[in-house]
């Protein structure tokens, strides 16, 4: 079910209504958020539940053995049991025919045969991100950061709707304890919520679908059918498009979470302000940035054992995130890009003493360069796509509402945060009525500029 | 996490987050019932669609008695992509012509299956690739194929439409639209991976998918269509039928869907080309995820059973492009 829809605008509120009305029983609250969720999720197809379903009972029961465990040797081995079988179901679902093709086409330039069938499997939408979340549930209970749950707070954790399919990554023990009393119905953030999801429509539908249909989507398919400056704006409405796309859902996700008394980690932070690679890994899907340092960059080593190590650590972190992204060679160049920008930073970036202004220009067109690959629908499409910047052409997609687009979406970045965090607070403060009537006419609003083609799925649920 | 602790922020109850949802949800009845009663009719036949329309159709009938919803979508109109291509009226010829003996015409006759001589080959200028969202990415293959070489390609899908369901976008207004606005000189059009509805047959009562009445009404207006893009034999088109869907209520579907397609443009066989994708991907209409391209085991479908992936694509587009071939140089 995507949230942008009107079975989820007639599924919301109900849910809403009696997760208050229940919320003060927690044994029927727990059952009925569980069951709502996989209604949710059903919405995409009942098969995924199982998996869903089946990740839930499995990361539970290691949890739960992990927790009883006192040998620290016995709780790691069911810890790296537990993730290994969270990578396999992510490997199968999401790698499997990637690999098979690269294994297929290799084998039979070397003149062997196709060992296995090649089969296309459907991916589970939200696979990526609830394996994270189990992972980091079974982890952190591993670490003693939490405790082991119970059967339902574990499946709340995993299956709850708001962050189901396209994250934020929410930890264990940022959401367990939320679970541990029920919310406070004379305490909920509804001026926030309600502001967080008519910005996310906003972003996502007017902004995001708008530069993907008018520039994005046509100039990636044909690049060699645009001249120069056509890529050029496309590279940048991309920049423009994927922020407002995926920061739109998160900021959606994060409303419908705070209308049900719940609080999410915040995943953007103004990522086209950043000065450096390191500093927009602190800005961009921070839930994500925070997950692979946690579970990944530090277990490796992180900074300890000497620049080499740490290059190391730093690259193959980067090529995973990369690799998580999709699979396709076009996504781990990406990762590896990213990666190769923090090594440098890390290896150089006190050397250099530039002003603020020119590290966010440089740092920002090596970002835009970084999202015309991970855009790119093949390693040759994108070269394609360079190529074309020696032919500058002529501009046939430059628009005023393009141009403003772009430069709302990055600029209002660069403003100082108080003034706007000023305007924000007093939208938020804003009486329920008016509230109520201010989301209808944004919905209203974002409707009309919905095309018959409808609303397309959010860039993350791919992922 | 920390900014929803600020002290500034204003705590209201939770019956108020519930009065927020509820009231704006009437605020939206009032102003746009009918297109939430138009979002469950699209909808595939189930649960979803009819908790949507329990509350579409009600929620229809009050913002049709009140003048709200008229008075929102003129003043929302600046905002529209494009012209208002659904609902009914695109199709009434066709139904009018039924039962009607039509004369055979010289169009009838592609010149190369009765060894006459073909007209002469001109140069392709405009080429719209048009369907649903079975035709994307062979639109991006036709596009880098044929922009090169100075080719105006003109990609405009539709997805989640179909020629059975007239809801979302009317197919017999929009490809007038489209050749009004587009002017192509030859038309790719693959469609029909979203068809089965009921279609109202003679007299106005609804036919179920997939009889015979079901197969003609979908013929008469594909027969429409194809007449619309070929322009009165001016441009050229082709029609790419549906490969073989895993699912089997979807290949019942697509069965007379296929078929439906070469009784339907059999009047012009000199300009409507017919690029039977199922003898390609399909053959003998058995489904399958993976062929040989090149002696290369490839996987040609998407993880839905329904869609070519980008290598089945690449593959369908080198017969496309070998069809427009004999009739355009480019």
């Amino acid at each position: 079910m995507l949230f942008p829809t009107v079975q989820f605008a007639i599924f919301f509120p109900i849910v809403l209504a009696l997760s208050w009305a229940l919320m003060s029983r927690p044994r029927v609250w727990k059952p009925f958020i569980i069951f709502a969720s996989f209604v949710f999720y059903a919405a995409a197809s009942w098969r995924f539940c199982l998996l869903l379903g089946g990740i839930t009972l499995g990361n539970q029961a290691a949890a739960v053995l992990v927790g009883r465990a006192e040998d620290d040797r016995r709780r790691r081995l069911i810890t790296a049991g537990a993730v290994v079988l969270d990578l396999a179901v992510l490997g199968v679902f999401k790698y499997y025919s990637f690999f098979i093709s690269q294994e297929a086409d290799l084998l039979h330039q070397l003149g062997l045969g196709v060992p296995l069938p090649l089969v296309t499997i459907a991916l589970p939408v939200g696979v990526s991100f609830y394996t994270f979340q189990a992972i980091s549930y079974v982890v952190d209970v591993k670490r003693r950061l939490v405790a082991p749950a119970s059967l339902l707070d574990a499946a709340v954790y995993l299956s709850f709707f708001p962050h189901l399919v396209a994250g934020p990554i929410v930890r264990a023990r940022e959401f367990l304890p939320q679970l541990a009393s029920p919310r406070d119905p004379d305490n909920v953030a509804v001026g926030p919520g309600v502001a967080l999801i008519a910005l996310g429509l906003i972003k996502k539908v007017v902004i995001a679908d708008y530069l993907a249909r008018t520039v994005v989507d046509p100039v990636f398919a044909v690049p060699q059918a645009y001249g120069g400056l056509d890529c050029l704006l496309a590279a940048y409405s991309y920049t423009a498009q994927i922020y407002c796309d995926f920061s739109g859902y998160t900021d959606i996700a994060i409303g419908l979470a705070l209308l049900m008394g719940f609080v999410f980690p915040q995943n953007f932070r103004s990522p086209y302000r950043a000065t450096g690679f390191r500093d927009f890994w602190r800005r961009w899907h921070m839930t994500l940035s925070r997950f692979l340092r946690d579970f990944l960059y530090i277990p490796l080593g992180g900074n300890r054992g000497g620049p080499l190590m740490v290059y190391r650590n730093l690259m193959i972190t980067m090529l995973l995130a990369g690799l998580w992204h999709g699979a396709a060679w076009t996504f781990v160049l990406w990762g590896a890009f990213h990666g190769t920008g923090l090594c440098l930073e890390h290896a150089y970036g006190g050397r250099f003493r530039l002003p603020a202004w020119v590290r966010w220009f440089v740092t920002l067109n090596l970002v835009v360069f970084g999202w015309i690959l991970f855009r790119s629908q093949s390693l040759s499409l994108f070269w394609t796509f360079l190529t074309r910047f020696a032919h500058p052409g002529v501009p046939s997609l430059w628009s005023a509402t393009v141009i403003v687009a772009i430069v709302l979406v990055i600029g209002l970045q660069l403003l100082p945060a108080e003034p706007l965090m000023a305007v924000q607070l007093r939208i938020e403060r804003l009486r329920p009525v008016v509230l109520a009537i201010g989301l209808a006419l944004v919905i209203v609003l974002v409707s009309a500029t919905v095309p018959s083609q409808g609303v397309p799925p959010f860039i993350y649920f791919r992922f | 996490m920390s900014r929803f602790s600020d002290g500034r922020i204003r705590r209201v109850r939770a019956r108020d987050a519930v009065f927020v949802m509820f009231f704006a949800g009437l605020i939206l009845v009032l102003l746009q019932g009918a297109s939430i009663r138009k979002s469950g009719n699209e909808l595939k036949p189930g649960v979803e669609r009819d908790a949507v329309l329990a509350v579409g159709r009600p929620a229809a009938d009050i913002a049709d008695g009140l003048p709200f919803a008229e008075a929102s979508r003129k003043a929302t109109a600046f905002l529209e992509p494009e012209p208002n291509l659904g609902g009914p009226g695109g199709f009434q010829q066709a139904a009018g012509a039924a039962g009607q003996l039509g004369a055979v015409t010289p169009d009838a006759f592609d010149p190369a299956a009765i060894g006459a001589k073909p007209p002469p080959r001109r140069k392709l200028k405009t080429l719209l690739v048009t369907g649903d969202s079975m035709v994307e990415p062979l639109d991006a293959d036709l596009a880098q194929s044929l922009a090169p070489k100075g080719v105006h390609v003109i990609s405009d899908a539709h997805v989640g439409t179909g020629i059975s369901s007239t809801l979302l976008v009317n197919w017999g207004k929009l490809s007038a639209y489209q050749v009004k606005h587009d002017h192509p000189e030859a038309v790719v059009v693959f469609i029909g991976a979203n068809d089965g509805f009921p279609m109202p047959g003679a007299g106005g009562k609804e036919v179920e998918c997939c009889s015979a009445e079901w197969a003609a009404i979908y013929a008469n207006r594909v027969r429409q269509i194809a007449a619309t893009y070929r322009q009165n034999g001016v441009a050229k088109v082709y029609w790419i039928t549906l490969p073989t869907p895993r699912e089997p209520a979807r290949q019942t579907i697509a069965r007379v869907v296929n078929a439906a397609i070469p009784v339907a443009v059999a009047p012009w066989a000199a300009q409507v080309r017919v690029i039977d994708s199922v003898p390609i991907f399909t053959p003998g209409a058995v489904y399958r995820d993976s062929m040989k391209i090149g002696g290369t085991p490839t996987i040609v479908r998407k993880s839905d059973g329904i869609h070519l992936n980008e290598a089945g694509s690449s593959l369908l587009a080198r017969n496309v492009l070998s069809s427009i071939g004999k009739d355009f140089t480019y």
